[in-house]
């Protein structure tokens, strides 16, 4: 069976009375089950060995330096008055944005019965519940005293005699990220479930089908499970879209509840969530356009998803900017003082090198999406992606590192410069992400089966039947 | 087929290769009036459930009770632990303030919602359910690739191999089979089992050991896995430090700053030396001393200061003979300026038992806790302290104010402790020290009538408490020996 995609055969151009198909090539089902059980399969290619041993070595640098700073002391970092909120935090909200695109690509598209989900959902929730694994260590270890951070859960403690403080956005975020995590891989693992058995139906290996059995439950694919599995799926997915808009809205009040000139904004709920999907559809575009090519994907991840993607970006991107311009403007108009200044010091202070940084990739370079060309170049979109994935981590920065430099009092204002471990901490975490994502590659379906089966059927029956008569 | 006929059947199979073929024999099946049946495919099929005849799910209910307990239960705690339990005062607000408990409540009820959603899903389902006969099929592993399976259970009521087979017939199926029972064996394998029980096993070990250790009591220190705050690595006043520039362990005042209850203007109270006198016979002396006092850090904030000191510092002998001299010819205080009271010698009592009593003894005797013990390892380099009560240390020839120059400064072996002890606490000492030296050289026709009496009752009582004492002990001893 051939992989490549038939010459002349691209499905991004619109057909009016028609639906594009969204597998491509002369397909059956068991070409689907061929092409993405092959990815686990096979050998593990060179590209992956290596990839996996970078960051595998990445992921042991970041354990090192987690352990240094609880052995040290949160002084290891570049966190100093009136700095208190540096690198770590920069980090958590950078990849809690990430996590989120996962799980609103599965769930809202799903509800808007969007079917060009399919073939990207599953990497997408994978690609959520790492960063989220990412995002969830920052304030772990940020926390001070690392080893007591179940303080923060609502238990009948015999040490404190008291309980946690409901009315702090930061205990909001607990729950929320928690939920978020929980739910998150709930929803992923069970869209998992029926793959896991073709995987274990497919295994020669007696250990391998055992493993796989057990992780599939039992699975058999009756009828009357598929029913309850969908109403679940739905709820679940129902869910999952406001927990979405609800996680990224609580992160933002740990900011927004605040006093802090530049924090203390009602802007920041949607204007996070739009980042958080901006950035999350970024990263998955720039983890799925290597993968498609390197994996062997491409009638199942086409031309079509990536230029639907990419419209979302343009967006999203759009939303940040006007979000942007929106802080400006309410900063001139509510005339005071401290949010004035905060702002124009963001643009053109000390930090205005981020600042523009920001501006360029977010607000800039999206912008280039609204060629149909750039759109559909796969190697164009993943310099873009990148562009917007350094982006909204300097928002983040700008956002949480101006804003703390210089607040009320101009004799406590000081230059934040992080250190040696914010710079390994930073990259070690990309190192715990690209090598939960890389096994995820080699042992779990990373295209969801059973649902593109599903989209194929009825493009066969549509085929067969026509159009207009369901 | 033969072998299959040995075994219990569970029902009859027939496999199909689309949608449509699948869905068209559902609908014979269901038409011939069979229930207890089920069709098997890699996906779910649209409108099968139709077809075959299958009720909704009460799931959405399940999945309500649990988004209604999660909203609950969040509500609830946060009501319990905020407002009612541990009430927080926070910006003012009212202790029950519903919209900062909303963020939570929500969570809480999506993450039930999804437990009963996703736990309910799988219980609905009988699932996991890891042997199932239907997997003894050997072309069955093709339902979760490529292929659609209609089965109908031996249980029903209609059930009858014969007449399925030729319902089966009819449909375009090429492959129509019994299902019967696993015949492998249903036990896990050993080596998993032993695994198993060697992890869950070892895993008990340190739930033991912090159990053992909550519930009994060591005479060790508590073990410290994290060391927080319970151990501040305190200073003494003349160790170095590399925390600051000086190299000074002990901080000096804030350059025109006096510490609270210190400001004092009379120099004769600060010294214990008649200034007036001293001008007159050393005018350069008195002079000196004033602005040493002014200048309370002693050293200019030019000054160098060597730091690497403290080892030539530990062999330092007595004062040299020649400050004996000083000591005879300043002109010191003669009696105590402070008025005494009982008041005061309460709080002399009270600063001596803290300050002075580990060496001078409670008495003054000179036999504290640290003097018995440096007798006790016979330190070499040991000054016993003085006993308080020995004529040279008497108010005729030892003053109230050289007795607080004393303890302020220092003498042979004793550190000074102006620095330990308020000025006023020092000459309360003084006061202190006065009325321990009276009742330790007094007999009883010194003490007040109306006390006398009193004091004899009690010093026979303790006479008596001695005498059992030492009956006691010479008892004991007596059986110590009897014994080996």
């Amino acid at each position: 069976m051939s992989l490549a995609i038939p010459n002349g055969l691209d499905n991004s151009r619109e057909k009016p009375g028609e639906r594009a198909p969204l597998v491509l090539g002369d397909t059956d089902y068991h070409d689907i089950t061929e092409t993405v059980c092959q990815v686990a399969e096979r050998k593990p290619s060179k590209g992956w060995v290596i990839g996996f041993l970078v960051s595998f070595a990445l992921l042991q640098w970041f354990g090192l330096c987690i352990l240094y700073l609880l052995y040290t002391g949160v002084g290891v970092w570049g966190n100093r008055s009136p700095v208190f909120w540096g690198w770590p935090i920069v980090n958590f909200v950078f990849w809690v944005g990430i996590g989120h695109a996962g799980t609103l690509i599965s769930a809202i598209l799903f509800l808007f019965r969007q079917e060009w989900r399919t073939s990207i959902n599953r990497a997408a929730e994978a690609m959520t519940i790492f960063a989220v694994a990412c995002a969830g260590t920052f304030p772990g270890i940020h926390v001070g005293r690392a080893w007591l951070a179940f303080w923060l859960a609502p238990y009948p403690s015999l040490n404190l005699w008291m309980w946690p403080q409901f009315r702090s956005p930061l205990l909001w975020d607990v729950f929320a990220v928690s939920t978020y995590g929980t739910v998150s891989l709930l929803f992923w693992y069970m869209g998992m479930v029926p793959d896991l058995a073709t995987f274990r139906d497919r295994s020669k290996n007696k250990w391998r089908r055992m493993a796989y059995g057990i992780l599939s439950l039992g699975w058999t694919g009756s009828s009357r499970h598929w029913m309850r599995y969908e109403k679940a799926y739905a709820l679940l997915a129902a869910f999952a879209a406001p927990l979405v808009l609800s996680v990224h809205t609580i992160v933002s009040f740990d900011f927004a509840v605040s006093q802090v000139p530049g924090w203390h904004t009602t802007i920041f709920p949607p204007y996070f969530v739009a980042g958080a999907i901006f950035s999350g559809f970024a990263m998955v575009l720039t983890l799925m356009i290597p993968c498609r090519k390197i994996l062997g994907l491409e009638k199942l991840i086409t031309i079509r998803h990536m230029d639907n993607m990419c419209k979302i970006i343009l967006a999203t991107g759009s939303m940040v900017g006007l979000a942007y311009g929106t802080e400006f403007f309410i900063a001139w108009y509510g005339q005071v003082q401290a949010e004035k200044f905060a702002f124009l010091n963001r643009a053109f202070g000390p930090y205005a090198w981020a600042y523009w940084t920001m501006i360029t990739c977010n607000v800039i370079s999206p912008q280039l999406f609204w060629f149909k060309k750039i759109r559909t170049t796969p190697w164009m979109i993943f310099i873009i992606t990148i562009f917007v994935n350094i982006g909204m981590w300097f928002e983040r920065f700008v956002i949480t590192v101006t804003s703390l430099s210089r607040d009320y009092i101009p004799s406590a204002w000081a230059y934040f410069s992080p250190t040696w471990v914010d710079w390994s901490m930073l990259i070690g975490s990309f190192g715990l992400f690209m090598t939960l994502f890389l096994l995820f590659c080699r042992l779990m379906p990373v295209i969801n089966m059973a649902e593109t089966k599903s989209t194929l059927a009825k493009q066969i029956h549509l085929k067969e039947h026509g159009y207009g008569h369901h | 087929m033969s072998e299959n006929n040995e075994k219990k059947v569970h029902g009859l199979v027939a496999e199909y290769t689309s949608v449509d073929t699948l869905l068209d024999a559902c609908r014979r099946v269901r038409d011939a009036g069979y229930k207890k049946t089920d069709a098997f495919a890699p996906f779910p099929v649209h409108g099968i459930d139709k077809a075959l005849g299958i009720k909704p799910t009460i799931l959405p209910w399940i999945v309500l009770a649990c988004g209604l307990a999660g909203t609950t239960t969040g509500l609830a705690m946060q009501i319990w632990m905020n407002s009612i339990d541990y009430k927080y005062i926070i910006s003012g607000k009212p202790y029950l303030s519903l919209p900062a408990f909303i963020p939570v409540a929500y969570e809480l009820t999506i993450l039930f919602a999804s437990f009963g959603a996703f736990f309910g899903m799988w219980a609905l389902n009988g699932l996991p359910r890891f042997s199932n006969p239907i997997f003894t099929d050997p072309r069955f592993d093709r339902a979760t690739d490529d292929r659609f399976f209609l089965y109908i259970d031996a249980k029903d009521d209609k059930y009858d191999e014969g007449s399925i087979r030729s319902l089966f017939g009819e449909t375009t199926t090429d492959y129509i089979q019994t299902v019967v029972d696993d015949d492998s064996s249903p036990k896990v394998p050993k080596g998993i089992f032993v695994a198993w029980a060697a992890v869950a096993s070892f895993s008990v070990i340190p739930l033991l050991i912090v159990l053992k250790m909550r519930v009994t009591n060591s005479p060790m220190p508590r073990f410290h896995v994290f060391f927080d705050m319970d151990f501040s690595p305190a200073k003494d006043a003349q160790q170095t430090s590399t925390l600051f520039a000086d190299g000074r362990a002990m901080r000096r005042d804030v350059p025109g700053t006096v510490a609270r209850g210190e400001i004092f203007t009379d120099m004769d109270f600060m010294t214990g030396i008649d200034m007036d006198l001293l001008t007159e016979m050393n005018a350069a002396k008195a002079e000196q001393l004033v602005s040493t006092f002014n200048n309370p850090h002693f050293l200019q904030d030019d000054e160098e200061i060597n730091v690497e000191k403290p080892e030539e510092l530990e062999i330092d002998e007595p004062a040299p003979p020649t400050s004996e001299s000083v000591m005879d010819t300043t002109p010191w205080l003669k009696k105590n300026p402070m008025p005494i009271d009982a008041k005061l010698l309460k709080q002399g009592k009270a600063q001596f038992e803290i300050y002075c009593a580990v060496c001078h003894g409670l008495n003054g005797g000179g036999n504290g806790l640290v003097n018995r013990r440096a007798q006790k390892i016979l330190a070499a380099t040991w000054i016993p302290p003085s006993k308080l009560n020995q004529p040279g240390l008497m108010q005729d020839v030892y003053p109230d104010g050289k007795m607080f120059s004393t303890i302020s400064n220092g003498i042979r072996k004793m550190p000074g402790y102006s620095a330990q002890i308020k000025t006023k606490d020092r000459w309360a000492i003084v006061a202190y020290v006065r009325a321990l030296q009276r009742s330790q050289n007094a007999n009883i026709d010194q003490v007040p009538d109306e006390k006398r009496e009193e004091i004899l009752i009690e010093q026979e009582e303790v006479k008596q408490k001695l005498k059992e004492q030492a009956e006691a002990e010479a008892k004991a001893a007596e059986e110590a020996a009897q014994k080996n």
